[in-house]
């Protein structure tokens, strides 16, 4: 791993913004850290990295946690959230938290546009989890999960 | 008061128009770079505000800054960039290519609203 690889302290801080900014601007909604769950039904989103750093970003969630976000992150009702919100919103917090990873990473390591799938989308092959920030919000299954490239890892800028 | 919204992501130009329409904003809002381009040339008065994100298809952000830029008619057009960009690097490309201040995201209305306060773009007696 390399030392510039960004730690689960780093998605840490990553979410508390996120949460801060869109999430749980009232603070009385926290992501809670807890042990990695498998949602009966999920949504995940993920940007890819390329460049000079190889990997994923993966926000993976219940579709119940999903349809809460999208309704926080829209100001809008659960009851008024629709499909393309849930894509919307899913796929905004996975630009902003790879974005925000990005930064972290060496030099000319670019951020692919979002991808947003039915179903917890954690089978990137030829990739190993590096670090992963489980946990539950409004007591659904939450996570923040990055990937390595098994081969390219960090290559010369 | 008018602003337009540039960023290909529907949920951060439904966050940016409320933001702004409270304000009290009129608020247009387009997907990319060109789009905006686009839709600018047909307006017949320029908008006191742009917000724009940097990574978009078509003409990205940065491009847009520079080419509103370069255009007279958008000249008085302040440009806020609103991006995850957050590398010294692309502040300064983006401030040199002419944007007048820099919001990375995630922010909260408070930031967003604090920084348009300093460009003299919150009217007096807005909801903030």
């Amino acid at each position: 791993m390399s030392e510039n690889t960004p730690t689960i302290d780093d998605l840490r801080e990553i979410a508390d913004q996120v949460w801060s900014a869109y999430l749980d601007p009232e603070g009385v909604r926290p992501f809670e850290l807890g042990e990695p769950k498998q949602p009966a039904t999920a949504v995940s989103a993920s940007v890819s990295l390329t460049g000079a750093w190889h990997g994923h970003v993966v926000v993976t969630c219940s579709s119940e946690a999903a349809r809460h976000a999208a309704a926080a992150f829209l100001a809008m009702g659960t009851e008024e959230v629709g499909d393309e919100d849930i894509t919307d919103v899913m796929g905004e917090l996975a630009n902003i938290v790879g974005g925000n990873v990005k930064s972290m990473l060496p030099p000319a390591t670019l951020v692919s546009l979002p991808h947003v799938v039915n179903g917890a989308s954690n089978r990137f092959p030829t990739t190993r989890q590096i670090c992963e920030l489980a946990g539950t919000w409004l007591d659904e299954p939450f996570s923040i999960s990055m990937w390595q490239g098994r081969d390219a890892g960090v290559v010369a800028a | 008061m008018h602003a337009i919204v540039i960023d290909d992501s529907r949920a951060m130009r439904l966050i940016l128009r409320r933001i702004v329409g409270q304000l009290g904003f009129e608020v247009s809002d387009a997907e990319d770079g060109r789009a905006a381009l686009d839709l600018l040339a047909g307006m017949e008065t320029v908008p006191n505000l742009a917000l724009v994100d940097w990574n978009m298809p078509n003409m990205n952000g940065l491009e847009f800054v520079t080419a509103a830029r370069e255009d007279e008619r958008l000249r008085d057009m302040t440009l806020v960039m609103v991006t995850t960009e957050s590398e010294q690097s692309h502040i300064v490309r983006a401030l040199a290519a002419g944007a007048h201040e820099y919001v990375i995201k995630p922010f909260t209305s408070e930031a967003m609203i604090e920084k348009l306060a300093l460009l003299g773009l919150v009217p007096t007696g807005a909801n903030s």
